[in-house]
Order: C-alpha cells, then sequence, then structure tokens
C-alpha cells in the first residue's frame, strides 16, 4: 500500500519496473552475490516520501502557508496573556466611534456597537478558537488511538468493551454531548471546554484506527515481531502505529477543522464559550442581528471560521493522497 | 439474516441504555435548576425554589430518578407512555410528538436529497477525474464542509430569501442577470458532458442560447410570476427523463427498454388528465399515495410486458420514469397555484418558523406554504451532506474502476456506461451505506442548529431550553427520538448493505 | 533486439493465417518517475489452433504485450507497431468497434479468479451480458446457452450454478466460469494471463487440460502468458521469450525448452527446480546427524487447531497431526490451499494456539511457558514468511529490520549489533549499503533474503520458513535457495519447510509430510513420498505438478491421465456435442431498430 514500487502509476494491470533496483536477478553470476541497489546515495525513508508527495500538493501548500500566516498574526497582533502585541489597540477597550463604525485605515476591521476595534476582539477569537480546536485534536487523537489501537490488538473482552463505550458515545448526537459537557466545563474557561470536547470527539478515529490496527496485527512483519518474542507493547508501538500513522495524522487534521465548527456551534447555541472570554462563534452569535445595518460585525468572524477550516481540510486532503498514493494517477 | 437483524437491535438496545443513562446523569449534573430563583427577588423565593425542587425531585437519589424516567418510557411499549413533565409542568410527551413531527421531516428530506445528489455528483466526479468540473466540485465539497452552519444560514435567508422575495414581487430578470446565468450553465454543462474540445465547444454554446432564449421569453411572458407548465410540459419532461433513464440503465439500444419508458412517460400524462379533475378539486395526502402507487404497480406493469429477456431492467426503468412522471404533475399542480399563493403571501420565502402563522389556503396552497418554509433548512442541511456523501462516493468508485472485475467487464467489449452502471456502481454503492448512517448522527446535529437559526420548534428547541433550565425530561425525549432514529437509520444501512452484497447474505 | 527465430514454419496443427499478431509493438508508459518503455519492438504471432507460450519474469512486459490486444492499457500507455486480430487493426479501431472485436474476435481469461468476477452479480448474469451484447442470444435463449458453457467446461448443475454468486464457487470453478465467458462467443483467439498461477496445482492440471482440449476442439488460438515452465512445456506448440521488454527468444516448445540459444533462455531454464532430480540441484543441504536418542527440534504430537466463527459452527483447520522435525533436519510440509499447513507452522511459531495436542520445541512445550521462559525459547525459532512485500516493517531501515531480535532479547550494544547484522548481510549475499535501505527500496528476492538474514540473527536452532519463495520469479527463487541450502549447510539448523511446490521440497528436504484438509495423509524420508508414493493423494499431487521438459512432461500426463481412469475419475476436457454449433451473431433482436422479434414469444417470461 504505501510501498511505489507495488503502486499502480496507470490504474490498470501492467507491470513496468518502476524503480531502478527491481532486478535482483536475472543477470546474476552462480555465485548470485552482491545485488545490485539503487545507485543514488539518497535514501528515502517512507516519510520523506510521503513529505514529497504531500509537498506536490498545491491545494494542500497554500493551505498550509495561509494558515501558518494566520496563527502568527492571531498571536502577534494582540500579544498573549502578558505578552503585549504589535496591534496599537486593545479589545476590551472602548474607543470613539468614527460614523458608524464601518471600516476604516484606522479600524480595518471596524468597530463593534460600543466602539471596540473589531480587529482586536476577532484576532482575540481567533486565538481562542485555534486554541480549543488543535487542543480538541491533540486530546481527541490520543484518545482515539489508544482506544482503537488496544481494541484492535487485544481483540477479546477488551475490544467488545471499548468498542461497546464507543457506540455509545456514537449514538448520542456529537453536538448534545458536547453541548451538555461544555455547559459543564464552561466555568473551567477555554482549556477545561477543549478537554471536554476532545473527550467526546475520538470515536471515529477510535473505529478507524482499529480498523486499520485489525488488518496491521496479521500482517506478516507484525507476526515475525511476535514470533520472536517482542513484547506487545514494543509491537504496538515500533511496529503496528508507525504503520498506521497515515491514517492517525489524517484523521486528526481532520478532527481539528471539525473542532472548529463544534466550538463555534456550542458558542453559537451558548454552550461554548462563556463571557467575558470570546471566540469566533461567540462573536457571530453576538452581531447575528446587524447584518443588514452593520455586515462587518457579521463578515470577519465567519470569513475567519471558514478560512481556518478550508484550510485545515485542504491540509487533511493532501495528507491523505500523500500517505495514500493508489489514486494518483498521472494527468493526462 | 433474520437472527442477525435480531441480534444488532439487541445490542443497539442496550447501547441505547446504557447511552441514555450516562446522558440523564450528565444532564443533571450540568448545571444549577435553581439558578434563576435564586437570583430573583420574588417575595415566595423560598417557596418557588421548594415547589422546583419538588418537581423536578432535586432531592432524590438520581439512580431513582433516573429509573423513574425509564419505567416511564418503558410504559410506551404497553400504551401508556409517560416521557415526565418540563420544569414548567407542561406534558413533554406532547411537546416531543409535534417536535419530532417537524425535525424528523426536515432529516429525512435532507438525507434523501443528500443520497441522491451527493452520489450522483460523485459518480460524475470519479468518472471525470481530474477534470475542471472534477475540481470545481471538489472545491465546493471542501468550502460546504467547512462553512459553520449558522453563519451559511444567514447568508441563504438574506440572499436566497429575503433578495428573492425583493425580486418576485417584480419578477422579472435583468438582461445581464440572464447572460451570466446562461454561460455558467453552458460552461458546467460542456464541463460535465466532456468530450472533445468541438464537442465541448458545440455543448456550451447550445446550452447558452437555450437558457437565454428561454429566461427572455419568461421574462416577457411574466413566468415567475404566472407560472404554467402544462400538459405538454409534463409530456416533454417526462419522456426525456425516460429516455435519459434508460440510456443510464439499459442504452438506448435495447429498444424494449426505451419503448417501455416512452409508453410509461404516455401513460402517465393520459392518467394525469384523467385524475385531474379529482386532484385539482378534492386533494388530500391519502389520494397523493393512493396514486403514486397505482403508478408504481402501472409503470412495473408496463415494464414486465414490454421487458422480454430485459424484463428486469425494463422494469427499473419504467418505474424510475413513473416516479419522475409523478413528481411533474405535483410540480405542475403546485406551478399553476404559485400565483393565487403569491396573492396570499406576497414574500413567499420563509425565514423563521415551520409553518406561516394564521396561514389559511386550500391543500395545494397549504402544500405551497410548507414547501416554501422547508425550503431554506433543508438546502442548508443538504449542502453539508452532500459534500460528504460525494466526496465519499468519489473515492469509493475509484477504488471500485479498479478493480480486477471491471476489466473483465472492459475485456468482454461493454461500454463504458454498462460498465460504470452495472458493474461499478453497485459495488461502489457498499460502502457507502455505512457512511450514510453515520452521516445521520451528524444531521441530527446539524439540524439542531438549523432549526435554532430558522426559528423552527422542533427537536433543537426542546433540547436547547431544556438544556438550559438543567431539565432533564426533554432533554432526554430529544435523546431518546435522535437515538432510535440513528439505531433505526443503522439497520436500514445493514439491510442495504445485506442487499447490495450477496456474500453477507445468509 | 536480438531475437532468435529458431522456429521451423509452423507445426502441423497450426493452419491457415494468424489469429493474432504483434508487429514491432512498443509501449512507453509515463509516470511520475519518468518514462518507463515496457515493450520495445516485439513481433510475434498466433495461427488458429496453436498455444504460443509467452515467458519472462515479472516486469518483462508480457502482460503489457497480451493487454495491447485488446485495447485496454490505460490512458497514459504510449503504443506504437501493429496489433492485428484476424483481419483487424486493433490501433485503427474506433470505440465501439474495439468494444465489439473484444470477447467477439479475442476473449481474456486472467490470472485471479478470486477477483476477475464481480461479487455483486450472479454467473448468470455474467455470463449472458456478453452473449446478449453480441448479440448471440437473448434472454432464456441466453441462460440455456450459458448453462450449455458451464457444462462444457465441465461444471455440474450448471442450472443450479447460474443463479449463484462468485463467493459460493470455489477456486477452480471460478477459473472454469471465467474460461467459459472467455469462449462465450468463440473468439479466434483465447489470451490466457497467467491463468493458473492462482490455483493449487491438481486444479491447475484440471484448467490446463481444458485450455488444452479447447483449442483442439474448437481450434482456437491461444497466446498464454505465464512464468511457470512446467505450464509452457505441458502446453505450448511454440515458447516466445521475453526479457524487460525485448523478445529474446522464439521457436517450438521443444527447441527453446530442449536447445536454448540464448544465454537468458539458458539460465531461466537452469533456475527451474525439477521434481524428481532431487536435491543437489542448487548446492546440497547438510545431512542429518542427531541420533534419535537427542531431543527433537519440533515435536507436534495430536495437534488440532480450530478457529471459531461467529455464527457458525468452529471449522477444525489441523486435526490431530503428529509429526517431528530432528535437530538439523529439514522436514517439508506440502499440502494444497486449506490443507493446514500454513495454519501448523504458525501454531509451531506460538502465534495461535492449539486447541488440544502439545507443541514442544527443543524439549519444552510452548503451552506451558510464560513471560521470560516463553520469549527464552522464542529466541531459538528463526521464521521466515511468504510475502516479500509484507514480511518487513516499511518504516524501518533494512539495518533495524535484521538488528530488531536483537534488540528484542537485549543482546549486545549498539556496535556488536552492528557488526552481527553486517555478517548477516554478507551471508544473504546483500551489499553491505543495504544496511540503510528501506524495504521499497529493494526487489522481492533482495527484502526475502533480508527476512532469511533477520530469522538468523539469534542463531537459532529450528527456522519454520512458510513459503518462503513462492512469491518470487524462478530466477530469483533459485538464487535464494542455493543461499538457503548454504546457510543450512553452514549454521545447520533445523527447518520446518511450508510449501506448495513439490519440486522445490524434492531439492531441499530431509523428510516430507503430505497434508490434506488439515489432516497427514503421508509422511516419510523424502525418496520414499515423493517417488514412491503409497497413498492415492499423493500419487495425484505428484502426477498433477508438471516438469518443464515437453517430452517427459507428456509422458507425466499421459501417465496421469492412466492414473485418474484407474482411479474413476474424469479427465477433464471441453464437452461438446457432436452437432455443437458456432455461435453466430444475429443482429435481429434488440440491436436494431425493429427490435421486437420475439416480443410475443417470450415477452411474457
Amino acid at each position: 500500500m504505501s510501498d511505489i514500487r507495488n503502486s499502480n502509476p496507470g490504474g490498470e494491470d501492467y507491470e513496468p519496473q518502476i524503480s531502478a533496483s527491481g532486478t535482483d536477478a536475472v543477470g546474476l553470476a552462480a555465485g548470485g552475490s552482491a545485488a545490485p541497489l539503487p545507485t543514488e546515495d539518497k535514501s528515502y525513508s517512507q516519510g520523506q516520501l510521503v513529505a514529497r508527495r504531500f509537498f506536490r500538493h498545491r491545494g494542500a501548500i497554500t493551505s498550509m502557508i495561509v494558515l501558518g500566516l494566520l496563527v502568527v498574526v492571531a498571536f502577534t497582533s494582540i500579544g498573549v496573556g502578558p505578552i503585549p502585541g504589535w496591534w496599537p489597540k486593545d479589545y476590551t477597550l472602548q474607543y470613539d466611534k468614527i460614523g458608524d463604525g464601518a471600516p476604516t485605515w484606522e479600524y480595518p476591521f471596524g468597530q463593534d456597537t460600543g466602539g471596540k476595534d473589531y480587529f482586536a476582539l476577532v484576532m482575540r477569537g481567533t486565538q481562542f478558537s485555534l486554541i480549543i480546536a488543535f487542543s480538541v485534536g491533540i486530546v481527541s487523537t490520543i484518545v482515539g488511538t489508544v482506544v482503537g489501537a488496544l481494541a484492535g490488538f487485544y481483540r477479546g473482552w477488551v475490544e467488545s468493551v471499548l468498542m461497546r463505550v464507543t457506540d455509545v458515545f456514537i449514538i448520542i448526537p456529537l453536538l448534545a454531548v458536547a453541548a451538555v459537557l461544555g455547559r459543564m466545563a464552561g466555568d473551567s474557561g477555554i482549556w477545561g471546554l477543549a478537554l471536554v470536547l476532545g473527550l467526546v470527539t475520538w470515536t471515529s478515529l477510535a473505529r478507524l484506527v482499529r480498523g486499520e490496527v485489525l488488518s496491521l496485527r496479521e500482517r506478516d512483519f507484525v507476526l515475525a515481531a511476535r514470533a520472536v518474542g517482542t513484547g506487545a507493547w514494543r509491537i504496538i508501538t515500533r511496529h503496528v502505529l508507525p504503520s498506521a500513522v497515515g491514517v492517525i495524522i489524517v484523521s486528526a487534521t481532520l478532527s481539528i477543522s471539525s473542532a472548529i465548527l463544534l466550538e463555534t456551534s456550542l458558542s453559537y447555541l451558548g454552550f461554548g464559550v462563556q463571557p467575558p472570554d470570546t471566540s469566533l462563534g461567540t462573536l457571530i452569535h453576538d452581531y447575528q442581528a446587524a447584518f443588514s445595518t452593520r455586515p462587518w460585525l457579521f463578515w470577519w468572524p465567519g470569513i475567519m471560521i471558514l478560512t481556518i477550516a478550508l484550510c485545515v481540510n485542504f491540509i487533511g486532503d493532501g495528507l491523505r493522497d500523500a500517505f495514500d498514493p493508489r489514486q494518483n494517477r498521472t494527468k493526462d | 439474516m433474520l437472527k442477525f437483524i435480531l441480534r444488532r437491535i439487541g445490542v443497539s438496545a442496550l447501547v441505547l441504555l446504557g447511552a441514555s443513562f450516562l446522558m440523564f446523569i450528565l444532564v443533571i449534573n450540568s448545571g444549577d435548576p435553581l439558578k434563576d430563583l435564586r437570583e430573583s427577588n420574588a417575595q415566595n423565593r423560598e417557596q418557588l425554589m421548594a415547589q422546583r425542587a419538588e418537581l423536578l425531585r432535586l432531592d432524590d437519589n438520581p439512580f431513582e430518578r433516573y429509573w423513574d424516567w425509564l419505567t416511564g418510557v418503558a410504559g410506551c411499549f404497553t400504551g401508556s407512555c409517560d416521557l415526565g413533565v418540563t420544569i414548567n409542568g407542561v406534558d413533554v410527551l406532547g411537546l416531543t410528538q409535534q417536535a419530532a413531527a417537524s425535525s424528523l421531516r426536515l432529516i429525512t428530506l435532507a438525507t434523501l436529497l443528500a443520497i441522491v445528489v451527493g452520489v450522483a455528483l460523485g459518480i460524475l466526479t470519479a468518472i471525470r477525474q481530474y477534470s475542471g468540473f472534477d475540481y470545481v466540485v471538489t472545491f465546493s465539497a471542501f468550502l460546504f464542509f467547512s462553512l459553520p452552519v449558522f453563519w451559511a444560514a444567514t447568508l441563504l435567508k438574506e440572499f436566497a430569501a429575503i433578495q428573492y422575495n425583493n425580486w418576485i414581487a417584480v419578477g422579472q430578470y435583468a438582461p445581464t442577470t440572464i447572460v451570466v446565468a446562461a454561460l455558467v450553465v453552458g460552461f458546467v454543462l460542456q464541463a460535465v458532458l466532456g468530450g472533445t474540445r468541438r464537442r465541448r465547444l458545440v455543448t456550451g454554446v447550445g446550452a447558452f442560447a437555450f437558457v437565454a432564449v428561454v429566461l427572455f421569453v419568461f421574462n416577457a411572458l411574466d413566468w415567475w410570476r404566472n407560472p404554467t407548465f402544462g400538459l405538454g410540459g409534463v409530456l416533454l419532461v417526462s419522456a426525456a427523463a425516460g429516455v435519459l433513464v434508460t440510456a443510464l440503465v439499459a442504452g438506448l439500444r435495447n429498444r424494449r427498454v426505451l419503448y417501455a419508458a416512452l409508453t410509461t412517460s404516455v401513460v402517465g400524462t393520459v392518467a394525469y388528465l384523467a385524475f385531474a379533475p379529482l386532484l385539482v378539486n378534492q386533494p388530500s395526502w391519502l389520494l397523493l399515495a393512493g396514486l403514486f402507487v397505482l403508478t408504481l404497480l402501472v409503470s412495473a406493469g408496463i415494464g414486465a410486458a414490454w421487458g422480454g429477456f430485459a424484463r428486469r431492467q425494463a422494469m427499473l426503468v419504467t418505474g424510475i420514469t413513473g416516479v419522475i412522471t409523478s413528481i411533474l404533475v405535483v410540480a405542475d399542480i403546485l406551478i399553476a397555484n404559485w400565483s393565487s399563493f403569491l396573492g396570499i403571501k406576497s414574500r413567499p420565502i420563509s425565514t423563521i418558523g415551520s409553518q406561516t402563522p394564521n396561514f389559511t389556503g386550500d391543500f395545494w396552497e397549504q402544500v405551497l406554504d410548507m414547501g416554501t418554509q422547508i425550503l431554506l433548512p433543508t438546502v442548508l442541511l443538504t449542502l453539508v451532506s452532500v459534500a460528504t456523501h460525494s466526496r465519499y462516493t468519489r473515492s469509493s468508485m475509484l477504488e471500485t474502476l479498479n478493480q480486477d472485475y471491471v476489466r473483465t467487464a472492459r475485456s468482454k467489449g461493454l461500454s463504458e456506461r454498462e460498465v460504470i452502471v452495472k458493474h461499478a456502481f453497485r459495488n461502489a454503492l457498499i460502502p457507502i451505506t455505512t457512511i450514510v448512517a453515520f452521516d445521520f448522527a451528524a444531521l441530527i446535529g446539524g439540524a439542531v442548529i438549523t432549526e435554532q437559526v430558522f426559528g423552527w420548534k422542533g427537536m433543537g428547541a426542546l433540547f436547547q431550553d431544556g438544556l438550559n433550565a438543567v431539565d432533564p425530561a426533554p432533554v432526554m425525549a430529544f435523546f431518546l427520538v435522535t437515538g432510535i432514529a440513528a439505531v433505526v437509520m443503522n439497520l436500514v444501512a445493514d439491510l442495504a448493505y445485506a442487499a447490495l452484497d450477496p456474500r453477507i447474505r445468509r | 533486439m536480438t531475437t532468435l527465430d529458431i522456429s521451423t514454419p509452423g507445426p502441423a496443427s497450426a493452419t491457415g493465417d494468424a489469429v493474432l499478431s504483434f508487429e514491432g509493438l512498443d509501449v512507453t508508459f509515463k509516470t511520475e518517475f519518468g518514462d518507463v518503455h515496457a515493450v520495445k519492438g516485439i513481433d510475434l504471432e498466433v495461427r488458429p489452433g496453436e498455444v504460443v507460450a509467452l515467458v519472462g519474469e515479472s516486469g518483462s512486459g508480457k502482460s503489457v504485450t497480451s493487454m495491447t490486444a485488446l485495447g485496454l492499457l490505460p490512458r497514459n500507455a504510449r503504443v506504437g507497431g501493429t496489433v492485428r486480430v484476424g483481419d483487424k487493426v486493433v490501433g485503427a479501431l474506433d470505440g465501439k468497434a474495439l468494444r465489439d472485436m473484444r470477447g467477439n474476435d479475442v476473449a481474456m481469461v486472467f490470472q485471479e479468479p478470486m477477483t476477475a468476477l464481480n461479487p455483486v452479480l450472479t454467473i448468470g448474469d455474467q455470463l449472458t451480458e456478453g452473449l446478449q451484447l453480441h448479440g448471440i442470444a437473448y434472454g432464456k435463449q441466453a441462460m440455456a446457452r450459458a448453462a450449455d458453457l458451464l457444462a462444457m467446461v465441465g461444471i455440474p448443475e450448471p442450472e443450479r450454478r447460474l443463479k449463484q454468486y462468485p463467493h459460493e464457487l470455489s477456486g477452480g470453478q471460478r477459473q472454469r466460469v471465467v474460461i467459459a465467458m472467455a469462449i462465450a462467443c468463440d473468439p479466434k483467439v483465447i489470451i490466457a494471463d497467467e491463468p493458473t498461477t492462482a490455483l493449487d496445482v491438481t486444479v491447475q492440471a484440471e484448467i490446463l487440460d481444458l485450455l488444452r482440449s479447447l483449442k483442439d476442439k474448437l481450434n482456437t488460438g491461444i497466446l498464454l502468458i505465464t512464468h511457470n515452465m512446467g505450464v509452457v512445456a505441458d502446453m505450448a506448440d511454440r515458447v516466445a521469450v521475453m526479457l524487460k521488454g525485448d523478445l529474446v527468444e522464439t521457436g517450438t516448445a521443444d527447441q527453446v525448452l530442449n536447445h536454448p540459444r540464448h544465454e537468458y533462455t539458458k539460465r531461466l531454464l537452469a533456475a527451474v527446480p525439477h521434481l524428481g532430480a532431487g536435491p543437489g540441484q542448487f548446492g546440497d543441504v547438510a545431512a542429518v546427524t542427531a541420533t534419535p536418542d537427542d531431543l527433537p527440534a519440533l515435536d507436534l504430537s495430536n495437534l488440532v487447531i480450530e478457529y471459531r466463527r461467529v455464527g457458525k459452527p468452529t471449522f477444525r483447520a489441523v486435526d490431530d497431526v503428529s509429526l517431528s522435525v530432528a535437530q538439523g533436519e529439514i522436514v517439508g510440509l506440502v499440502g494444497e490451499s486449506g490443507s493446514g499447513k500454513s495454519t501448523i507452522a504458525k501454531c509451531a511459531l506460538g502465534l495461535i494456539p492449539a486447541a488440544s495436542g502439545s507443541v514442544s520445541i527443543l524439549g519444552s512445550d510452548f503451552r506451558r511457558m510464560k513471560g521470560k521462559d516463553l520469549k527464552a525459547l522464542r529466541r531459538r525459532i528463526g521464521v521466515v514468511f511468504q510475502d516479500p512485500a509484507s514480511s518487513l516493517n516499511p518504516r524501518l531501515p533494512i539495518g533495524d529490520v535484521i538488528a530488531e531480535p536483537l534488540v528484542v532479547h537485549q543482546e549486545g550494544d549498539d556496535k556488536s549489533r552492528r557488526r552481527r547484522v553486517l555478517e548477516l548481510l554478507d551471508a544473504v549475499e546483500l551489499p553491505r549499503n543495504a544496511y540503510n535501505r528501506y524495504p521499497h527500496e529493494l526487489s522481492g528476492g533482495q527484502r526475502q533474503r533480508v527476512s532469511i538474514a533477520r530469522a538468523l540473527t539469534l542463531d537459532p536452532e529450528l527456522l519454520v520458513a512458510d513459503e518462503p519463495t513462492s512469491a518470487l520469479d524462478v530466477s530469483v527463487q533459485a538464487n535464494v535457495l542455493k543461499m538457503f541450502t548454504a546457510l543450512q549447510e553452514r549454521y545447520k539448523f533445523a527447518c520446518l519447510f511450508v510449501s506448495h511446490d513439490l519440486a522445490v521440497i524434492d531439492l531441499l528436504a530431509h523428510r516430507v509430510v503430505v497434508l490434506q484438509n488439515g489432516r497427514i495423509v503421508e509422511q516419510g524420508p523424502r525418496e520414499e513420498v515423493l517417488h514412491h508414493p503409497r497413498e492415492e493423494y499423493t500419487q495425484r499431487l505428484i502426477a498433477a505438478a508438471p516438469v518443464p521438459e515437453p517430452l517427459e512432461q507428456r509422458r507425466r500426463r499421459e501417465a496421469r491421465h492412466a492414473l485418474l481412469a484407474q482411479l474413476g475419475d474424469e479427465v477433464t476436457e471441453l464437452h461438446v456435442e457432436d452437432d455443437y454449433e458456432r455461435p453466430y451473431p444475429t443482429r435481429d433482436e434488440g440491436g436494431n431498430a425493429s427490435g421486437l422479434g420475439g416480443f410475443m414469444a417470450d415477452g411474457g417470461s
């Protein structure tokens, strides 16, 4: 699957040897020593090959750059915690309103109804949304990977119990359980919210990882490792999970983008980030009635959410293509 | 198979039980139900608090409360449902029935639409992989599942409802709008149909000219405010649909199937003529359902009669043609009622609520009202699911097209159409059934937000209000309905899976 | 181009003009790694009633060549030269004419019967669609004709089979269905791409008999693509040898197989193990020195292995098997698919539990051991698996792969481990710079060498080898076998060698155990079991294995037919009735505007 020599550039069946190394062989002298190896000095690991394919995905690279810029701007402009940023205005202060608060050079995103600088506010919301999304991505990936790997590797009752637990979480609408937990964690700030959201969004990854582990544990190299007496922990961490890393990374990326949307949805419903904290979702919620009178209050946070989610999704797509080159055909 | 289904239902019931317990405990611990009273200045504060504590049984053991809720639900099997009362003492069962009806209508409609559109788009993009069309659909799909639902809803309200309502008051397209629309249609069509450069040019220009002329004629006739379709229109479109379905399923070379489809169109149109008085004067849902069943029977009969050696294909084609014809008939009647509907409701597309309050009109006008109310939420919910479905279908289809049996089929001399429709499509559908079932749960989540944005009094409101008040009964009712819906959906997916894949049939 | 055409003008069986011919065929693929020149201008023709074998190893371009005859190459292929099917030039046909030709003039039999049939359509559906498409029969008539076809290829109860799905048929039956599909429209030429590679040897012999009678009775030309020299000797009238896209030698089967002229052909033939030739073909293995008093390296007694399945009765994969491997002895475990041979190997490695019976390694019972003792026991066993693509962890460089057992058992430091790995790389004849390479950069044979090196890292006393050479090309297999015998001579490990290939077992094993359906049929010293088998099943197995020498193979085939007759079995052949009529496309139904003929007749069917 992740072997270029077996990948099928045309999609249909034929058998040209792509790499130069594929000749054990034919021309060997009777002693059969010193089979030829690729002559180029550089040796590519699987990871490097994946990276090479990823960097050819134009959409993903563009998204990487855009997302990177966004993160940098969001965190440097208004600063983090005690560290000040380069943007002169504060998101908590109310300034004199210029006109009806429409975007100007001084207030590029405009001002809100009370005269606050909307750029600073949106950046503050973006910071919180990003923090929550990435924390949720990390927490859910860890939980999902552990649950999936244990269920897939040990089978038996471990698997039954873990998968039934997964089913329980799947059958409750995600938004519902997230809302309940979000409400409970609302007082403990964004970190608490991120943690509980991570604890409810791991289910799809757990199923994916389990499926992957189930097939990997029957692969010959895992059997060989077991036959030699390798312990379960070493097999999982050194042989099984590294091969499942494609599934995990892709899924983690996508869970980040869905976490962004989940967080904003919850905040919009009033179950997510609580005042005085603010996130992109609460901004839209607060100003949704302003659409016809002060459209900029509505557009900016929405575009931010859309941009972040879109970038993350494209990066996920690029990663998927890079890890699974089966569907890569030469363009014609 | 029956054993398998029973086992699945048993496991699902246990999972539901576990989930309901978890949910119950979480909800009653999610906040302080007395918060608003604690902060109030009412004189009888203490008394009110005691009253509510009594009502919600705050002093009782949570397990006891859960058990009582569970026995109330279990009563549903014996005909004495008790889902408890809300914090204000309203019976939840009644609330739930009302809310579930409108929510499930929305969700089911969106699911069906999403499956049809999503799968169709997925297949087209797989066949035209790496074409301009593929890129556009791929990008749109990413865009749609990156959209915050509530944000998109506001946009949709503004541009699809308010602006349309403003426009329909006049009902004339500006010439530039027409040209742009025709250009877009022409461009999309040539990208979808593909072929040589010359063929694409002809397709594009033809579509452009057709759309432009039609729109100008409609303008001249004031069609948008007084639309008519007519018997001829029904016959023409139905026959065209018949030809298209035949071309897809059996190939135009198969004359028996083609004639069967055309017969269905003609019979359908004649039947419309015969039943028109009944439909216009004494319409009811029962009548519509009865006629629909009749259509299916007659269509299948026509297929069986014409089919010969290709009987199964013919029946499939006539069945689909029959369904399309009946949809056209209903559409024709609705279109005929549009101008009188505009008379009653001058701003037709609604942004709030699932029904126009105090709306009075005849049967068809009420149907139109319901349609215009449900339109925007459905579009919104569908868009997100379409994005998911089309991506999955695309990759599943690409995977299938790489299989050995597809190569075998090609080596027999089958055309691309036959290879795709007969050999690849069914295999590609198998994994999609699972995705559809999973997506259903996500749709419920989307529906909660959509209902909130569009002001529907559905399950979403039940859930949201209940949770805000830390009131377990309505929240659990929400869970019960969505949980059972999800279980049923999974079961349907299992059955579809078994129907599609003979390897797991037992 | 160094084609040596030493064929005399056509064998007696071939008559008339070529039904399939390639002239200066040249194919290039555009890939993301640059152009791949797969076929470099070859000339070849197939006449009616003639079997032409196209021989070569993987990557030689033989499959690509065959696909050009159907016009089925992917879009990134550029085809030069002329391909003719009958009087049609494939490259000049438009889409419709090309599709009319496929199935009608030229048909294909594919390698994998498991995947060549659509799993969701019935056998009847898949058989009749070609008939209807090419206007040979419709509706009930098509079904009747499909049943005839199934009967012709020797499938019992054809009517019932028509309603079944592919998964309900065995591998051999599926391949018969594929052949029935290929002959449905009576093509002039059939291209069989490794038609028996995925099948057991007895089934292979049946399918080959079927193909042979097909060309005799229907006078169809067959282009047989294969890497198996035994199959070539059994089937071919003429042979063409391909090497890296070039045709290096063509001639009659006798000329090419018995008097090869080109270096490559000679090497290829020398690399084929010959059943009956015994040990010494690729070096000698050490004689067994252990006495009966010594502990056996592996001892299985009354072993039973069962698989529990959800919703179905438990499946007994291995039933009451007892065998032992003495120290320094190579025991060949042979059997067809489903015989339980790999299951036994996995159980001997402690990878699957035994339901009852005992597995003891050098006197210690696997089932009574736990934790540290078990781990200590495991270091005395090495393992080599079949599939070189999946037996190495793709994420680890070769050095780490080979050193892994040392790390697991915490032996030595980095320096000594590295030394040991380099030593082993030398032993398996791999260059030392393979140390930092990743598995995907190695060829199949090189990977299998790495597998063997890894198995030998801890100097095991017992090696379990599960079909270690089955996935390799013959010349690669020969090299690996040579190396294996050399290593065995040097390290004197005992070995349980699982294989379906009797010729490989014949040159390697001291003793042989024959399995069928989880039970031992026969076991004993190699000469006895393989050269003077007592049991009927063993006799069948050996009779069905082809040898790469046409005359000897003919004798063996006739001997096999005699054996089957003696055992009361029928020899597989195409069952053609005396009044068999060539199907003739009638385009008067469904195919044209009138299209209604027969509507009244079978309209209600």
